[in-house]
């Protein structure tokens, strides 16, 4: 039990040295021929989402999840040593992100936590992108979970 | 297909109607070519079996927005405030899905329901589901 | 009576349902469950009260907890305070012998879940820990099971002789009651279960096809 205490003893510094803590910052052009592209491609008929000439064109919800930062973790983050696999991706949306929009994402780690997995232990991240437009007005927030397979240490 | 307008049109446990979507290869490479996600684990079989997979599978924001496109189609003025995706397992590629939605929740007060959605294969196993918050209009 | 034994809510980390629409779910849609007990992943959950929402819905709503040991998963039932100072529920890699000592000591039942996944299923650690001392009863059917994973769980339970339950491991509210257990008797509270459990007379009752 104390190895297992000591093992898990790391996540906890992990949590305190990283999390909530902006790592990231990076700015978007939106561009309405992309994110149309994008909503008939995943199947929308909205017009709303596919066609530029409707007056309330904008971006699916889901298209902020598209959107990726200059990097995915902390510079400073330590290698677990792992793959990390794409688990989960969750958006809130606050507002609608239209056509020409220039929006500044900015991310922070927002939670850590661990699984068990057969070959060792799942590290889960979630990766929490903040998105503003011009006005500061915060428009979603796109997260990541990923999760990293560690090996056990014999 | 029967869609709805507002939250007076939803009942608690209405399924939505189920929606295949298109898992070709020649989606996936679209989607790469206008959105990104272009590497060959997406957009060639033969390129993800080098990686280890068993073929090319669907990127996993591009299920996601299946999930929205489904939600719009059932209910075209619907705006999702919160969609929760889990990737439980690969959607491959070129191999049918279907993803089936149905209400969980709704909170007329608020005017918003809650809606359960998953994506089976053909053998009838959960490969992603999830969770929706979507606004309706009030009726 | 029918119960699923395997239920998250919004109190795992990837649970999506809360328990009353969990309760209106198998009420409206008719889901042939008499209710249900929330197994919450790494903890007890001594606070929550659904009594009220039992009552209303006229359904049983028991508490157990998921916890991970190095052969996977593994459901616990009869949840004390007394098992709860027995072992850290939250820590991964907790030695499945020692919990199922524990639970005996405190009359509670430990059964691994999902033995036929791999990664977090009792099959998969067989080669390299061996067959675990305690085991009595493994989850057969489980509601998330992909493949051929519940196939292996039942044969795993055939060879080592162990008793089957089933439960849907449902996250969402609509996958509840996909996988349950029937009993012969009425059970409504944690003390009944692990004491029908005891008496070995129950039936998993795998998803519809």
């Amino acid at each position: 039990m104390a190895e297992q205490e000591a093992v898990d003893q790391d996540i906890l510094d992990l949590r305190e040295q990283f999390l909530n803590r902006e790592f990231d910052e990076v700015t978007f052009e939106i561009d309405g021929a992309r994110f149309a592209e994008y909503a008939k491609v995943c199947g929308e008929t909205a017009p709303r989402f596919i066609d530029r000439n409707n007056p309330d064109f904008q971006a699916p919800p889901t298209y902020v999840s598209t959107l990726v930062g200059g990097r995915s973790m902390p510079p400073d983050f330590p290698n677990l040593g792992g793959m990390g696999m794409d688990a989960g991706k969750s958006v809130q949306w606050k507002a609608p992100v239209r056509d020409g929009a220039t929006l500044t994402g900015r991310s922070h780690l927002h939670d850590i936590y661990t699984k068990t997995g057969r070959s060792g232990r799942m590290v889960f991240l979630v990766t929490r992108m903040e998105l503003y437009d011009e006005a500061g007005t915060h428009v979603a927030n796109a997260d990541t979970r990923t999760v990293i397979r560690e090996r056990i240490q014999r | 297909m029967s869609t709805v307008k507002t939250i007076a049109d939803v009942e608690f446990g209405g399924e939505l109607p189920s929606f295949k979507p298109d898992t070709s290869i020649d989606a996936t490479r679209r989607f790469g070519k206008y959105v990104g996600w272009d590497s060959p684990r997406f957009t060639d079989h033969e390129g993800a079996r080098k990686e280890g997979l068993p073929g090319a599978i669907v990127p996993g924001v591009m299920s996601q927005g299946f999930l929205g496109a489904m939600i719009h189609r059932w209910a075209p003025d619907a705006e999702i405030v919160a969609i929760d995706t889990i990737f439980r397992a690969p959607v491959l590629v070129d191999q049918p899905h279907s993803i089936t939605g149905v209400v969980t929740d709704v909170d007329e007060d608020a005017s918003t329901v809650e809606i359960d959605i998953t994506v089976t294969n053909e053998a009838g196993e959960t490969r992603v589901f999830g969770t929706a918050t979507a606004k309706l209009p009030n009726g | 009576m029918i119960l699923d034994l395997h239920t998250h809510s919004i109190k795992s980390d990837d649970g999506r349902a809360k328990v009353r629409n969990y309760c209106q779910w198998i009420r409206t849609r008719g889901i042939p469950i008499d209710g249900f007990v929330l197994t919450e992943h790494r903890q007890f959950d001594f606070d929550s009260d659904y009594s009220e929402l039992a009552r209303k819905h006229e359904l049983v709503i028991l508490k157990g907890a998921e916890v991970e040991t190095e052969y996977g998963h593994v459901l616990v039932f009869g949840v004390t305070e007394g098992l709860y100072e027995c072992f850290d529920f939250t820590r991964i890699g907790l030695r499945l012998e020692e919990v199922i000592e524990h639970c005996n000591a405190h009359n509670a039942i430990a059964a691994p879940c999902h033995p036929g996944r791999p990664r977090v299923g009792m099959s998969a650690h067989l080669e390299e820990h061996g067959v675990p001392k305690g085991v009595r009863i493994v989850e057969i059917h489980n509601g998330g099971s992909r493949a051929d994973e519940d196939a292996v769980a039942a044969a795993m339970a055939e060879e080592l002789g162990y008793l089957g339950i089933g439960g849907s491991d449902s996250h969402i509210v609509s996958h509840i009651g996909r996988c349950a257990t029937e009993f012969p008797f009425p059970v409504h509270t944690e003390a009944e279960l692990v004491e029908a459990l005891r008496a070995e007379q129950f039936r998993a009752i795998p998803r519809a096809s």
